[in-house]
């Protein structure tokens, strides 16, 4: 994209008015073609925002007809105050920060053991891949009904072979039993990601070690696993943006518990889930969106840093 | 630190490009597993059944006083109607639904011409696309499929139309006919905003095979007193003492729990002198009472993980024997004395157990309703009116269901029929008993706020609230945290609502 204009800088000197207007076809000529999906994306965007703080910022209960009328900020003293919306924001980080910290150990372990030629290395690395190609609700429904049940599940079958009592797994633990697939679900993911960076190591680095007396554990530690730190960062930081969103487990799997009820569930909640109260949940959408263009930027420079780093 | 500036040189770019690819690479494949993410929650519950477009060749072109506002639907001449047009019908994915949807093509379609397309979704979302559609006024469906707690608040709003004219002008529909503790229920301002497709009240089914072996009888009216002590006597290590919704839900734990309340002298709210919503009175008197008692009986002699359990749940442990009693929908009945049920015949009813009330069964009923915006109102309700017609009973009786598996609870007439009494014994005459003393009007020992209703409050704020508080009631079910904790942040949600 920066092409034309540097090459129009480099010119510059010679002042030719022609010349200029050519560039600047040239410019438009690649930048049309865009503007298409430019505005489209403004649209479907961009505009449904600026409506939402509109609606944030008035009484609307669509149950109640001819409810709508202008509040102006006092919706946004509710999510401050309100100790569900605190419980779900907590909830959101134990969900968020505790399937990428055991995703990526075991995306790493996992990634280390099929970086290395074995029989039927194929087979096993696409069904290691397989939770990730998989529906969130389906996925949910067949851990809550054929897994977690506590009568017809098959963990509990498994418990049963020990002796052990049926847990009710996705109501007596729902946070944990969320965070649980969540990791099976986004293990792969990670485990992709240290994957293609394990590969991309030299191996003459690693002969070097060797040669050096270097023990295997050695080597992983001060070779490996400083060669694969960016690449964790990129996994956790991308598994982060989508694991924030979480819906489909917390109502499928754990059915709305409270004990696992997270940010983007309250908000449903407080809208079409039952409350009916737009301005309000606008509110609450607009508080998470604000924050999470902060949090967001802070990890977007994180990573540039990284880039620049190399 | 060390390692890495050994390979320096010739790493660098090599490995800045590997995890910007990767990033590109996989940043596409997350947001389509993301956005895909979404998709099936909106469209697999959505089964469209479309009826073949026959030419009618009976079209009976009775003008029906089509209800509300003159739509030129209305007005114009039989011959459109002729070609039948069609219509979408919103209704909820339950077994009963699922034979109209086989019926309707060779039945409806073949006689009026009328094509009918079915969008079936499960309750919750149901909810949501009606409320969403109808409350904004868009024209997605001629025809909804709603309960009581909505229609007469929906109509309230002048979101639905009042089926009353059309009712009452076709006297082959004969509206007398219609349960009137339903009617009612789905009535408000003497205007009719639904009419019953089925209907049900609860009562207690329970095996009385294993009641007799273990001494234990059960009267037709109990108390909740003696529920709970035979419960405790049936309990085996492999089978439940009874069965209890404890899903989280307005609808699921919301219902059942709500009966208890009810007959222990509880209420959700106070009611102020102008019917509005008062003091919340969840976390005292007759709800904690009647909650404490819930949750114990079900530590007692409860089903397993009980708060994953709802209708579905209990009906298949009933099924499968892990259940000795189940107190739930009197429509259960007819499923557990189907021809292919294991239990069969071992079976008997008792009503609504109660405590300090005479009666204490919900009434409930899946209804179809006709939303303002909707512009071919002379096709909407020659659909409802044969949905929810006797021809349409007799009908639905030649499916491999049977008599039992009939719509029931909509029409006075159908516990007349000799076939339907001979199939249903044991549950029939009590269901029609349950339904008529259904304590619609005065479920409780206290004035209620909002519309009538049981199981229930007829306010908007109650699906919020109910189906939060059930939530963390259901929690407390589970044992992750204390009934009082449970009872005490309810009370703090439903006080949100008063005024």
């Amino acid at each position: 994209m920066n092409a034309v204009p540097s090459t129009a800088d480099r010119t510059g000197e010679t002042t030719d008015a022609l010349r200029r207007t050519l560039v600047r076809k040239q410019g438009w000529a690649r930048r049309a073609p865009l503007l298409p999906a430019l505005v489209f994306t403004v649209l479907v965007t961009q505009l449904p925002f600026v409506i939402t703080i509109w609606y944030s910022l008035n009484r609307w209960d669509f149950l109640k007809p001819g409810s709508f009328s202008f509040t102006g900020l006092s919706n946004y003293t509710k999510p401050f105050a309100d100790p569900f919306f605190r419980e779900a924001a907590l909830h959101t980080v134990v969900i968020v920060v505790g399937t990428v910290l055991i995703g990526t150990v075991l995306g790493t372990t996992l990634a280390t053991l099929l970086d290395r030629k074995f029989l039927g290395q194929g087979v096993v690395r696409t069904l290691l891949i397989t939770p990730f190609l998989i529906m969130p609700v389906a996925a949910s429904l067949v851990w809550r009904h054929a897994f977690l049940d506590a009568t017809y599940g098959f963990v509990n079958w498994l418990l049963s072979l020990v002796g052990a009592e049926p847990v009710a797994f996705t109501t007596r633990h729902p946070l944990a039993s969320v965070v649980a697939v969540l990791v099976w679900q986004w293990t792969p993911f990670m485990m992709l990601i240290i994957l293609a960076g394990l590969q991309g190591q030299s191996g003459e680095v690693l002969e070097a070690a060797r040669v050096d007396g270097a023990s295997a554990l050695q080597t992983f530690r001060s070779i490996t696993l400083p060669h694969l730190r960016p690449y964790m960062e990129l996994g956790a930081l991308l598994g982060s943006i989508y694991l924030i969103q979480t819906f489909d487990t917390v109502d499928q799997l754990a059915g709305g518990s409270p004990g696992a009820r997270n940010i983007p569930y309250f908000i449903y909640q407080r809208s079409i889930g039952g409350g009916w109260k737009f301005g309000q949940a606008s509110a609450y959408g607009v508080v998470v969106v604000i924050a999470t263009i902060v949090i967001a930027n802070l990890a977007l420079r994180l990573i540039s840093s990284l880039l620049e780093d190399q | 630190m060390k390692p890495r500036s050994l390979d320096r040189p010739h790493r660098s770019r090599t490995r800045t490009s590997a995890v910007l690819g990767a990033f590109a690479a996989l940043s596409l494949l997350a947001s389509a597993c993301g956005s895909d993410a979404a998709e099936p929650a909106d469209t697999t519950p959505v089964t469209e059944a479309v009826a073949e477009t026959t030419p009618a060749e009976t079209t009976p072109a009775e003008t029906t006083p089509a209800p509300a506002e003159t739509t030129p639907a209305e007005t114009t001449p039989p011959a459109a109607a002729a070609d039948g047009g069609s219509i979408t019908v919103a209704i909820v994915d339950n077994p009963t639904m699922k034979d109209i949807q086989t019926l309707t093509p060779d039945n409806f379609t073949k006689t009026t011409g009328i094509k009918v397309n079915y969008v079936s979704l499960n309750e919750q979302t149901l909810r949501e696309q009606v409320t969403k559609s109808v409350g904004s006024g868009a024209a997605q469906y001629d025809v909804v499929m709603i309960g009581p707690y909505e229609a007469p608040q929906f109509g309230a709003n002048g979101w639905l139309q009042d089926l009353l004219p059309a009712a009452t002008a076709d006297t082959a529909y004969d509206l007398a006919d219609l349960i009137p503790a339903v009617k009612g229920a789905l009535s408000n301002n003497g205007k009719m905003y639904a009419v019953p497709f089925y209907a049900e009240s609860s009562f207690l089914m329970y095996r009385k095979d294993l009641a007799d072996a273990a001494g234990v009888t059960i009267p037709e009216a109990p108390t909740w007193d003696e529920v709970a002590a035979a419960a405790k006597k049936l309990k085996t290590a492999d089978m439940a003492g009874i069965c209890l919704r404890g899903k989280p839900g307005w609808g699921d734990l919301g219902a059942s729990l709500g009966t208890v309340v009810n007959t222990y002298g509880g209420t959700w709210w106070e009611a102020n002198a102008d019917g509005s919503i008062g003091k919340a009175q969840v976390n005292t008197g007759g709800f904690k009472d009647a909650f404490n008692f819930y949750a114990q009986l079900l530590k007692d002699a409860g089903e397993p993980d009980a708060a994953n359990a709802s209708f579905n749940e209990c009906l298949k442990l009933m099924q499968d024997s892990k259940a000795a009693m189940w107190y739930d929908a009197t429509v259960a009945a007819g499923i557990l004395e189907s021809a292919d049920s294991p239990i069969k015949g071992k079976l008997a009813y008792a009503l609504a157990p109660t405590k300090e009330t005479k009666a204490s069964g919900w009434l409930w009923s899946w209804a179809l309703a006709m939303p303002a915006g909707t512009k071919n109102t002379d096709a909407a309700w020659k659909f409802m009116s044969w949905a929810t017609s006797k021809d349409y009973i007799k009908l639905a009786a030649t499916l491999p269901g049977g008599w039992a598996g009939i719509p029931p609870g909509s029409r006075t007439s159908t516990y007349a029929i000799p076939e339907y009494l001979a199939a249903a014994p044991a549950f029939a005459p009590l269901t029609l008993k349950a339904m008529l003393a259904a304590p619609i009007d005065n479920p409780g020992t206290t004035k209620r706020p909002g519309l009538p209703g049981v199981q229930y409050v007829g306010v908007p704020e109650f699906q919020d609230v109910g189906t939060r508080c059930t939530q963390e009631l259901s929690a407390a079910i589970a044992g992750t945290q204390s009934n009082d904790e449970a009872l005490n942040k309810c009370q703090d949600i439903a006080a949100e609502a008063s005024s």
